[in-house]
């Protein structure tokens, strides 16, 4: 498979809605380390909708994309879940009009979601979120044109990532205040994005 | 933690389902009910105050909708901010004509969708922004900006309220609010937790003997956690702390809102009290109107906050002008 199209982005949502049952409560333990702790319940809320939205018929996968964007911002309005939905709208306009993308687009594409996110959001590289993970998945997906070989590419990536974080200080948001206390703590959202990977990578 | 609720997933809805049948008042509104606004509507010529934020702190956000106070305010689930389509609704809902003031405090879910919600109605409506940043254990002074909006942004509410309904321009009503928040200080004080319906757990773990100085409104991490002390020495550490950062252009007048977060009795509230204003007392300041009580909560959280709002004389005519909403009446 060198191409995807709507059929595979419904069995994403599918399969990260079902391993959002195992991740919800680690998810939130994480968040309450260094934050208010709903995390993975919030994920779970905004990825369940994603599965549960009604592509139409006739949507291309710009279309498609658009809905689960919209699904998104309906489900929540905090600021992971609002920058997910800035994501997929991203997606959304890179995708417009046609019926499948080549894999290798998707490299590019996840480059400019991390790039509105960072505009939207306000944070950087280097700050300790889910936008250093992105960042990571974004380049090791460069060049690679198959299904298969790509999701096991983005789940070591995420995952590498998440190791290499683990170590430095949180940047960002409330955290920042007790940065030095969050140094061998996992982000909740890098570690989000990287689960989530490994159970694409796995199904 | 037990709570009274059916199914979590219904919580927010019944609560305002609730919250607007005992005070008519107020109407849901917005397209997934998701506002809530004066039941008058937007009055024509007025510049329009809308609000927002997660539900999980009545009677803020949606309790302050009211004549002198909000026109409207979006709500999002319990500890999220509110999403886009609802910020939107409630910048429409607010609109007299004369533009509309976004008044919320500065957490990154809210600021992000109340920033889309005003760039997708920019053709429409003229929207300017105020961030409640009262919270002094959420940043160092220097970056006094980056700190979060807690109870102390009901001064910015009443304040910037009371100047809308002098038919004050939009500039001006912004300016007021941006004063408000300015001389606004907020520290909290945290006993135990509070648990997110439909959550396994509660937002954090705390000792029976623990107290934690400067926790956040979510149970964000504070200051230091040591074992509870007296009540008088905790209200002389939160009122050092919030003197230590008084506007170096302070007058010799204050109004102090001692909150509860939701778990913690009037009387202990009153404990507080009565030694803060005596040492408010001591350091010169004079006290006016002071606010005692359940202004903005955090579920079932107990502890309490402390908040100074340093007046000058526009400040302090605004703060007494008539207002009234289910929670707080003045005049």
């Amino acid at each position: 498979m060198s191409d995807f199209g709507i059929n595979e982005v419904k069995w994403a949502a599918t399969v990260s809605a079902r391993a959002m049952v195992g991740l919800e409560q680690e998810l939130n333990d994480a968040d309450a380390k260094l934050g208010d702790g709903d995390t993975g319940g919030m994920l779970a809320r905004v990825i369940g909708a994603l599965d549960g939205a009604t592509i139409a018929a006739d949507a291309d996968l710009g279309a498609a994309f658009s809905t689960y964007a919209r699904a998104a911002a309906t489900a929540t309005g905090s600021s992971l879940g609002t920058l997910f939905a800035t994501a997929l709208m991203t997606f959304a306009k890179e995708t417009k009009g046609r019926s499948s993308a080549p894999i290798t687009e998707l490299g590019p594409m996840l480059g400019k979601a991390r790039d509105t996110m960072m505009a939207r959001g306000g944070a950087k590289l280097g700050d300790k979120t889910v936008l250093d993970g992105l960042d990571a998945v974004a380049a090791a997906l460069e060049g690679i044109s198959g299904g298969s070989d790509a999701r096991n590419k983005a789940a070591a990536a995420a995952l590498v990532a998440l190791d290499e974080y683990r170590g430095k200080p949180n940047k960002i948001g409330r955290a920042r205040m007790f940065a030095d206390a969050t140094i061998g703590m996992d982000d909740p959202g890098m570690l989000a994005f990287a689960k989530l990977c490994g159970a694409l990578a796995q199904d | 933690m037990k709570k009274l609720m059916n199914a979590p997933a219904d919580f927010v809805d019944q609560a305002l389902d609730g919250l607007t049948l005992a005070n008519p008042s107020l109407v849901r509104d917005g397209e997934n009910g998701r506002v809530i606004r004066r039941a008058e509507g937007a009055r024509k010529g007025k510049v329009g105050i809308a609000s927002g934020g997660g539900s999980g702190h009545l009677p803020l956000f949606t309790g302050y909708v009211g004549k002198g106070l909000l026109d409207t305010c979006s709500i999002g689930n319990v500890f999220e901010g509110p999403n886009v389509g609802s910020c939107m609704d409630a910048i429409k809902l607010a609109h007299g004509g004369r533009g509309v003031l976004r008044l919320y405090g500065n957490y990154g879910g809210d600021r992000m969708n109340f920033d889309m919600a005003g760039e997708m109605l920019e053709d429409e409506i003229r929207t300017t922004t105020v961030l409640g940043t009262d919270d002094i254990a959420s940043a160092a002074p220097e970056e006094s900006q980056k700190r979060r909006g807690v109870a102390g942004i009901i001064y910015a509410y009443k304040i910037a309220g009371a100047k809308a309904e002098t038919d004050a321009d939009l500039d001006e009503v912004t300016e007021i609010a941006a004063r408000a928040v300015s001389a606004t200080r907020t520290i909290g004080v945290s006993l135990a937790p509070c648990q997110v319906p439909g959550s396994a757990k509660p937002t954090f773990t705390i000792g029976d003997d623990e107290i934690e100085m400067g926790m956040g409104i979510h149970g964000e991490p504070g200051i230091w956690r040591n074992k509870l002390k007296p009540a008088d020495e905790i209200a002389d550490e939160m009122l050092d702390r919030l003197l230590a950062e008084a506007p170096k252009n302070a007058g010799s007048e204050v109004s102090i809102l001692v909150n509860g977060l939701g778990a913690t009795p009037l009387e202990e509230l009153f404990i507080l009290y009565r030694r803060a204003a005596e040492k408010l007392g001591k350091s010169g300041l004079r006290i006016v109107q002071p606010l005692v009580g359940n202004y903005v909560t955090s579920m079932e959280m107990a502890g309490a906050s402390i908040s100074l709002c340093f007046l000058d004389d526009e400040l302090k005519t605004l703060l007494a002008a008539p207002a009234y909403c289910p929670f707080w009446r003045v005049g």
